[in-house]
């Protein structure tokens, strides 16, 4: 079954058009890579998926239902949560807090919408920094924590933009494993990344999209080998990565 | 002890103290200072609810502290209804007006929510002063109403001496110091304060930023219109200019941002620090430059903003912490 269906869409942004007539889909329990140039439009198809601002054209639909006309708080109370690219956490919180937001969710006790959040800041391996100020953390424990509010609002599908842009070489590797036992826990996960490396590792099938347009789809090894990805994109930046 | 029972003695103590109060200050003017300090801390705390926990700056709350003080007002005199529960009459329709104004203007950032709050309190007052009646509705533009004496009634919310008005606005001020601090330790408090900080990723994290926004907008109106039915009962006389106008609006956010916006006990200090200040500058300088209190008022936030930018709480709860340390014994507090 597929979790998410994205049909036709097309985003324009007065007379830029960031996403063009792209068709996509996610099985449930699968690992989707996205990547493309900077620019391409994959923030802009997360921001579509996550209701933040609808399709000028086409339709997404999540675990079946389209999803037009859902805001952003409806489609997270139907399992779909989403991290920023450029983190937002809430700064003059402590860390706890900031995951125990997500966790309301499902709870309106204070003691269990906390006890929920020790248990995501476990999982993330985050439990030590619990009562520090979310604004004074590392950057990689900034994408952690991101990851966390999210990971505690308990999505069946999770978009994750670049959480390891900026990170040291082991804390990707810390991240690539955090990712791969999300999906064991029966977490979806739709993930934009950057660091080749972690695509490869990661992705069950990879797409890829340039101008707003896919180019290739498929597994990660085929992608990589398509002359036309890297041209548009491999070729600069996959040395780099 | 532990920290636990270190608090709560002291607070128990200083709420004693407070209940004991009058015991000890006689006089009537020194009670009505205090009334009007718990006046203030009161209006303060309700202002909180939206004004510090929900991260907005509204700057014209005065206009429901007289829309308590109108309804519970015409109601009594002119229709024989107990203050009392025109109180409650006063608080729905402040509620009801509140998020009125809140629907619209919640999207706006900062300054410009804050600009939009003074232009509607003002044009409110303006409006009052220039109406007579409405209907059968006495309205008396800018003259007032005034409360006939009725004697010593608590049905008709009128007293002889300070000594209830200062019982009354004291358990009002503890009911709802004891409400914020239960919403802020409530989602309702996280929410609020997520959709305040960083709004898109709360409402990512599943909430609806503008409805939290509108349900505290509503709460804190309420709250706010009950004690303009106090202030109405305790002077028995009130006029727009002094009532609705600006002044009130501004010494309220003076209050929380020199106190500590967004805490519970920032409106209680604010008030503590500013009230007595207040009054001297009225008592002793008034009938020169009246006015004046407001500019020291400013003078002082200039200097809280640059040394404590978030008010005076946050320094006196490390103090604090210090203090309690040393008296549970238990290594130094975070
Ligand atoms: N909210 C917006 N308003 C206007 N233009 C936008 C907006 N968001 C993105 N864009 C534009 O859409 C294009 C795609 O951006 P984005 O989706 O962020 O790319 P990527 O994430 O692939 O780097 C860019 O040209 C960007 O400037
Ligand atoms: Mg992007």
């Amino acid at each position: 079954m597929n979790i998410l269906e994205i049909k036709d869409l097309t985003k324009h942004f007065g007379g830029l058009t960031a996403i063009h007539d792209l068709d996509l889909h996610i099985a449930k329990g699968e690992i989707l890579g996205l990547i493309g140039p900077n620019g391409a439009g994959k923030s802009t198809l997360f921001n579509c998926v996550a209701g933040v601002f609808p399709p000028s054209v086409g339709d997404i639909r999540f675990k079946g239902e389209s999803i037009a006309g859902k805001k952003p708080w409806d489609l997270c109370s139907l399992g779909l949560a989403r991290t920023f690219q450029i983190v937002k956490p809430f700064g003059s919180k402590t860390v706890l807090y900031n995951v125990m937001v997500g966790a309301f969710l499902h709870t309106g006790s204070t003691s269990k919408a906390r006890d929920k959040a020790m248990e995501v800041l476990e999982t993330l391996q985050l439990d030590h920094r619990k009562d520090q100020l979310a604004s004074n953390l590392t950057i990689a424990d900034r994408k952690r924590l991101e990851i966390a509010k999210a990971l505690a609002t308990d999505p069946e599908l999770l978009l994750l933009d670049e959480v390891m842009a900026g990170l040291r070489p082991t804390e990707v590797d810390d991240m690539i494993a955090i990712i791969k036992g999300l999906r064991d826990r029966g977490v979806t996960v739709f993930v934009i990344e950057h660091i080749m490396r972690a695509v490869m590792a990661l992705s069950d099938r990879v797409v890829v999209i340039q101008f707003g347009e896919k180019i290739a789809e498929g597994k990660p090894e085929d992608v990589t080998k398509d002359e036309n990805v890297i041209k548009a994109y491999l070729g600069s930046e996959y040395g780099a990565a | 002890m532990s920290r636990k029972q270190l608090d709560m003695t002291l607070l128990v103590l200083a709420v004693a103290v407070c209940f004991a109060l009058p015991l000890v200050i006689t006089s009537p003017t020194y009670l009505q200072i205090l009334i009007l300090l718990f006046f203030y801390a009161y209006l303060t705390t309700a202002w909180n609810l939206v004004g510090g926990f929900a991260g907005v700056l509204p700057l014209g709350h005065s206009v429901f502290v007289g829309i308590g003080a109108y309804t519970s007002t015409i109601l009594s005199n002119q229709y024989g209804v107990s203050p009392w529960i025109g109180m409650l009459a006063g608080g729905v329709i402040a509620a009801f007006v509140g998020v009125l104004i809140g629907k619209p203007t919640f999207r706006m950032r900062g300054a410009y929510f804050a600009l939009c709050t003074i232009a509607f309190a003002e044009g409110i007052r303006v409006m009052i002063e220039n109406i007579d009646s409405i209907g059968p509705i006495k309205i008396n533009g800018p003259r007032g109403l005034l409360i006939p004496l009725k004697g010593d009634s608590f049905w008709n919310y009128q007293f002889m001496h300070k000594e209830p008005y200062y019982y009354i606005i004291l358990t009002m001020l503890l009911l709802v110091v004891a409400l914020t601090w239960f919403i802020s330790r409530s989602r309702m408090g996280y929410y609020l304060a997520a959709g305040g900080e960083e709004p898109e990723a709360a409402q990512a994290l599943g909430i609806n930023v503008a409805r939290y926004k509108l349900i505290s907008m509503a709460m804190s109106c309420f709250l706010t219109a009950l004690a303009g039915t106090f202030y109405a009962q305790l002077m028995l006389y009130f006029y727009p200019k002094g009532l609705l106008g600006l002044d009130l609006s501004f010494e309220i956010a003076f209050i929380a941002l020199i106190g500590g916006r967004g805490t519970i006990a920032g409106p209680v200090i604010g008030a503590l620090a500013l009230r007595p200040l207040n009054e001297f500058t009225r008592i002793y300088l008034g009938s020169q430059l009246p006015g004046l209190h407001l500019v020291i008022f400013g003078t002082i936030l200039i200097l809280v903003m640059l040394f404590q930018p978030k008010g005076l709480t946050p320094p006196l709860a490390r103090l604090y912490d210090k203090f309690a340390a040393r008296i549970t014994g238990e290594g130094g507090a975070k």
